[in-house]
């Protein structure tokens, strides 16, 4: 996402450079985007939009009445990103769990983490009501439980109060995404830890692919239909960024499998992660949209009928600064050779080497 | 539990009062929400409305409201705070207390 400001920022400079030195140069338009909306916001290079993150709310509220029980993916991205908390002899008093799939993160916390005090937030109202009447038939009662409704770019949280933060598939839908972690690390005591779940640039390349097909063949042109996602070393340098130590980043491919690509929308639908681009065509032609159906099928569906739609799910780990953790020495502090030590351990080595 | 600051001192009386009448309605939000919260855009602490039901960030004048004990403080849901809004709510407390 920065790198597009950059990339624009750049042109125009080179434009400027190229007006004053050859008269006669070809002056490409003054932006490579149509839409006005995204300039005005270009200006101010430090907060790039891209994303509606007021339509991503709407969007999150029709998605509480629409959310299935039982999701299978959610609940494998959930179960997964929880495991992770059985690996820590920590335990966790206070949690907060951000955005994304909620409900199945309640649901399937299963005692984890030792966790008292679990905070729930989230953009849409909705959503945490439907969280919050479903809490009753939960058998985690040990658990106590708040909502609050806030945005991830503006974490509403005291410094150093949390001591796990739990994001599952979420913090994709960010402009900010550096900065939203920034504030949960600064959230989270010392010692905490950040655990979050986002879904990365392999995911849904099929309906990328259909989408821009049945575009072109429809209407000549094509418009971003499936949002700019995260790639894998990307995520690994946001943890970095924001200053978690001991990050660790790990993926796993999903591919679900759908009836038709109808029920993929609506899955989509029901988990919230429809389109919410900024620069988004408002206007689905009904034409367009069964094409998309049409070449989504010839071009990616299995022998026995069904059509797989392929999930890529980046899992990133990262805790807040503590003098307890493993840190590595100052660079030119060691006191002992290599030398010497293949010395001591040489003969160990060598035996243990043809094995 | 809250922070004051010396304008509220003197309504804290009125306050008392509107709070017990509240937490019959089930809106009171609990303690520890109310000591982890903080404003979202200046990171300051926040201060509990009980007469209009919202959390009031006093560095930047704005409330937030409290929707059946769920606070919001999504910035786009805050609410700056004129100043014609303390003599509503000073008229507010005013009522509480004639009812008492």
């Amino acid at each position: 996402m920065r790198a597009f400001g950059a990339f624009q920022r750049s042109s125009l400079l080179l434009r400027r450079r190229r007006a004053n030195n050859e008269p006669y140069a070809l002056v490409p338009s003054g932006s490579f985007c149509t839409d006005n909306g995204f300039e005005t916001t270009s200006n101010d290079s430090s907060r790039v939009s891209i994303f509606d993150r007021h339509l991503k709310r709407k969007q999150r509220d029709r998605a509480a009445w629409l959310t299935r029980p039982n999701d299978s993916f959610v609940d494998a991205v959930a179960e997964n990103l929880l495991d992770r908390l059985e690996d820590c002899r920590k335990t966790f008093p206070t949690a907060l769990c951000l955005g994304g799939s909620l409900e199945a993160v309640r649901r399937l916390l299963r005692g984890r983490g030792g966790i008292e005090k679990l905070i729930m937030m989230d953009t849409s109202y909705d959503m945490l009501k439907s969280c919050k009447d479903a809490q009753q038939d939960a058998h985690n009662d040990n658990i106590e439980t708040f909502f609050v409704v806030g945005d991830e770019e503006f974490l509403p949280l005291k410094e150093s109060s949390l001591d796990l933060a739990v994001s599952c598939l979420g913090l994709h839908w960010t402009n900010d995404l550096p900065g939203a972690m920034i504030q949960c690390k600064l959230a989270l005591k010392p010692d905490g830890l950040f655990l979050g779940a986002i879904l990365g640039g392999e995911t849904l390349k099929e309906l990328r692919v259909a989408c821009t097909v049945a575009q072109m063949e429809r209407e000549g042109g094509i418009s971003p239909r499936v949002s700019p996602l995260a790639q894998v070393r990307d995520a690994g340098n946001l943890l970095t960024r924001a200053g978690f130590t001991l990050p660790s980043v790990d993926v796993d491919q999903y591919t679900v499998k759908y009836n038709s690509s109808m029920e993929l929308i609506e899955h989509l639908r029901a988990m919230g992660e429809t389109n919410a681009l900024l620069q988004r065509n408002k206007i689905l032609n009904r034409e367009t949209a069964l094409a998309t159906a049409a070449i989504y099928d010839s071009m990616f569906a299995a022998e026995d009928g069904s059509i797989p739609a392929t999930f890529q799910v980046i899992y990133m780990t990262g805790w807040r600064e503590h003098y307890s953790q493993p840190k590595p020495k100052r660079r030119g502090s060691a006191t002992v050779s290599f030398k010497d030590i293949h010395k001591h351990f040489g003969s160990e080595n060598q035996s243990a080497q043809p094995s | 539990m809250l922070e004051w600051s010396s304008q509220d001192l003197n309504h804290y009386k009125m306050v008392r009062i509107s709070k017990a009448l509240l937490k019959e309605a089930g809106t009171g939000l609990s303690k520890t929400l109310s000591e982890i919260l903080v404003c979202p855009l200046t990171k300051q602490p926040l201060r509990v409305c009980e007469e209009t039901n919202s959390l009031i960030s006093d560095s930047i004048g704005v409330s937030f409201p409290i929707k059946d004990g769920i606070p919001s403080l999504v910035p786009k849901d805050g609410k700056i705070l004129g100043v014609n809004d303390d003599q509503i709510k000073s008229d507010a407390a005013d009522a509480a207390m004639n009812k008492e």
